[in-house]
């Protein structure tokens, strides 16, 4: 008495956009944010072809402002950061603790349309001219200086940030409340662990930079005059309030990617997690640090020199939890049967590439050093090899490894492992040598740059152009596989969680009858768990 | 392979007590976000307050203590009959429940009087929003609050409806427990704000 598949069943548009089921709306999430991605890849694209040669031919530096601009701000707000949680985390929270959805599905629905109203909000900005702030709103440009639609994307921008609350809150309460019996907090994968500590970082982050968003409206809108120093306000209040948030903000992109990479390293080494409780809490610590590290950012922005030294320490300080799970993915390769299937392909390319972007990262929070990069391509080059590096690999590892689980057709291996590899050698190309760039100098946010420094730019640019190639591989092929691609059974990967144990793609309500759980996760041999158990 | 999954057949469907403390549990960590879009105001005002040589700021008016005193009061009072009202619901007396949510929105409305008439007062000492940092915050936290403060009203105001429609009993009375965490909420906040706004 098999019911039908969520996709299957029932049928229709409107189906689709009053759906509460948390399937459902992780594919509508998918779409949305896929399409902010390659929106913002565009504008990507158009800063590569300006900054292929030196002098500022391509578009004006008005132009250029916007363009980096919107880069910003479509590729974080409504790409990274709602990117792995509201698809993978959507589709597989409810499903890897047993649940039948989410604790509240309505409000899960409501996340979406949120988001969509606010995404569309600053999509309309953008056609009305742009901003020309950064992603990073500083005062008093954007307050007082800028011609922009600032008031208009903030606006946008501000509303997005709820979505995020609502799925936070949503998640936190789902584990707390749904978990299937016998399935204990030590008994969670660590994807949902990941989950609620980048959750608790949405809820408790997310309403600061909202504020701090309203007040820029309302002192661009209104007059008021908390941070326009011709008011008697304080530029740099604004900067604490926006990186309180936006530092923590790094951490929503990366911990649910760090969530992935523990279930795609576990899945295919076929061993438990090394250090199950260290890798599960080290997200905890991360949430919980990032929160203390805002500073980092403000080195050079008139701080005092004490606060310097301890936002220098803590930022070094938050790097511990994120090397105890590099240390921890690479000690569960060992002595594993490793199988070099996509999604690990990924996988290692985020392992790698993490490591760059958080050792590049201590870098940045040594005082002395960040002096000399800071407001450079070093930064840049840092921060993309996080994001892009990071995040998006795991949200592509990800996407390919439960592939066969949301769509139920197996994706073409050979072109994806084709892909995978074309979007590392792309996107090496592209920022490895923006840190060189960085260190001679080529500060950010310029259209022209000195000659000298053009061979390391084209070859920016070249990798840009060979990773954007890579990213439309996947989107062409996964289109199709489902369509065309083979039928898959429950567990095409032979790997072990919840989600593995329904069918694909599954029911509606998830599980015929609620699972009871009576093992620890990551079970991949009897003796195996003997001996890490 | 796992074999996590055994046969067993447990129903979906929670029991309401197991909903009702999800919803309660959602409704905290609600109030804890929001408490932070609160707190980001309060750092403001803590900023500037700590920039400034001379407080109030040079030009601008002492604030009245009295009458945000008498509102603090209202509003505690607002909560307390909130409370009442949910105790004599569980015990079934649907009729006093109701007048004591009634009295609930009755002294809320007398609150939003009040700060209107502090508003009224400062504004003509010569505070504006738009004069600086300090007006700004000023109002910006007032105004937040007094925001809260109607979107509890228009709550109170339906529940008191339903109440009187006999929509809720001993069986039925999450929404009134939810909102009355919503309202306590404000006035946590609204204490909070009297004592670094009006008196520190
Ligand atoms: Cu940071």
């Amino acid at each position: 008495m098999s019911a039908e598949s969520y996709l299957a069943s029932p049928r229709g548009v409107r189906s689709w956009l009053l759906t509460t089921d948390h399937k459902r709306i992780a594919i509508l999430y998918l779409v949305s944010v896929t399409l902010f991605f390659f929106l913002g890849s565009a504008f990507a694209v158009a800063i590569r072809l300006e900054l292929l040669t030196p002098a500022g031919d391509a578009v004006q530096a008005d132009t250029y402002g916007r363009l980096f601009t919107m880069h910003g701000v479509v590729m974080i707000f409504f790409f990274l950061i709602p990117a792995i949680p509201t698809v993978l985390g959507n589709f597989l929270v409810p499903m890897m603790i047993g649940a039948r959805d989410l604790a509240f599905p309505r409000l899960n629905l409501l996340s979406w349309y949120v988001y969509v109203l606010g995404a569309s909000i600053s999509l309309w900005a953008i056609v009305h001219g742009g901003v020309d702030t950064g992603w990073t709103f500083y005062t008093p440009f954007s307050t007082t200086y800028s011609n922009g639609a600032v008031v208009t994307t903030g606006i946008g921008v501000f509303i997005t940030g709820f979505s995020s609350i609502l799925t936070g809150l949503n998640f936190i309460v789902t584990i707390h409340r749904m978990r299937a019996p016998g399935l204990g907090w030590y008994r969670l994968p660590l994807f949902i662990w990941a989950h609620y500590a980048t959750s608790l970082m949405m809820v408790l982050g997310t309403p600061v930079i909202a504020m701090t968003l309203l007040l820029v409206v309302a002192e661009r809108a209104l007059g008021l005059g908390i941070f326009d120093p011709a008011r008697g306000g304080d530029p740099i209040l604004f900067q604490h309030l926006f990186w309180f948030y936006s530092h923590p903000a790094v951490y929503i992109m990366v911990l649910p990617a760090m969530g992935v990479i523990s279930e795609l390293v576990t899945a295919f080494a076929k061993k438990n997690i090394f250090g199950y409780r260290f890798v599960a809490w080290a997200s905890i610590a991360i949430a919980v640090l990032g929160f203390f590290v805002w500073g980092h950012h403000m080195f050079v922005s008139g701080q005092s020199a004490y606060a310097g030294m301890v936002f220098s320490a803590l930022s070094f300080l938050v790097a511990v939890p994120s090397a105890i799970k590099v240390f921890n993915w690479t000690a569960t390769l060992y002595r594993g049967s490793v199988s070099f299937r996509t999604p690990m392909l990924y996988a290692f390319g985020f392992i790698g590439l993490f490591t760059i972007g958080g050792l590049t990262g201590l870098f940045l929070s040594a005082l002395g050093l960040d002096v000399h990069v800071h407001d450079t391509y070093f930064v840049v080059a840092h921060f993309h090899y996080i994001m892009v590096g990071g995040t998006i690999m795991a949200f592509l590892g990800g996407l390919h490894y439960w592939w066969p689980k949301i769509s139920g057709s197996s994706y073409p291996e050979g072109w994806a492992r084709f892909s995978a590899l074309v979007i590392f050698v792309g996107f090496n190309l592209t920022f490895f040598p923006q840190f060189l760039l960085g260190y001679l100098g080529m500060p950010r946010r310029y259209h022209a740059y000195p000659p000298e420094l053009q061979v390391l730019n084209v070859m920016s640019s070249a990798g840009a152009s060979i990773l954007g190639v890579g990213y439309l591989i996947p989107m062409v092929y996964l289109f199709w596989s489902m369509r065309y691609g083979a039928r898959v059974a429950a567990n095409p990967w032979g790997a072990s969680g919840l989600e593995w144990t329904t069918p694909s793609p599954p029911p509606t309500c998830n599980f015929e009858t609620t699972p009871v759980v009576t093992q620890d996760p990551y079970t991949y041999s009897s003796e195996e768990a003997q001996v890490v158990g | 392979m796992t074999d996590a999954v055994m046969g067993e057949l447990v129903p979906y469907r929670s029991p309401r007590a197991h909903a009702d403390r999800t919803s309660r549990l959602g409704m905290v960590i609600f109030l804890a976000s929001w408490a932070m879009l609160f707190a980001a105001l309060f750092f403001v005002y803590g900023m500037i307050r700590a920039r400034a040589d001379v407080w109030p700021p040079a030009g601008a008016p002492r604030l009245p203590i009295a009458l945000p005193a008498l509102a603090t009061v209202v509003l505690a009072s607002s909560s307390a009959a909130l409370v009442r009202s949910l105790a004599l619901l569980e015990r079934g007396r649907v009729r006093s429940a109701s007048l004591a949510l009634g009295a609930a929105l009755v002294l809320g409305t007398v609150f939003l009087v009040v700060q209107t008439t502090v508003w009224r007062s400062v504004h003509a000492a010569g505070l504006e929003p738009a004069t600086g940092p300090y007006g700004s915050a000023f109002y910006s936290l007032t105004g937040l609050h007094a925001a809260h403060v109607v979107v509890g009203l228009v709550a109170l105001a339906a529940l008191v409806i339903g109440a009187l429609r006999g929509s809720y009993g001993p069986a039925r009375l999450l929404p009134i427990r939810l909102w009355a965490m919503y309202w306590h909420f404000v006035g946590v906040v609204w204490l909070l704000l009297y004592v670094t706004v009006y008196l520190v």
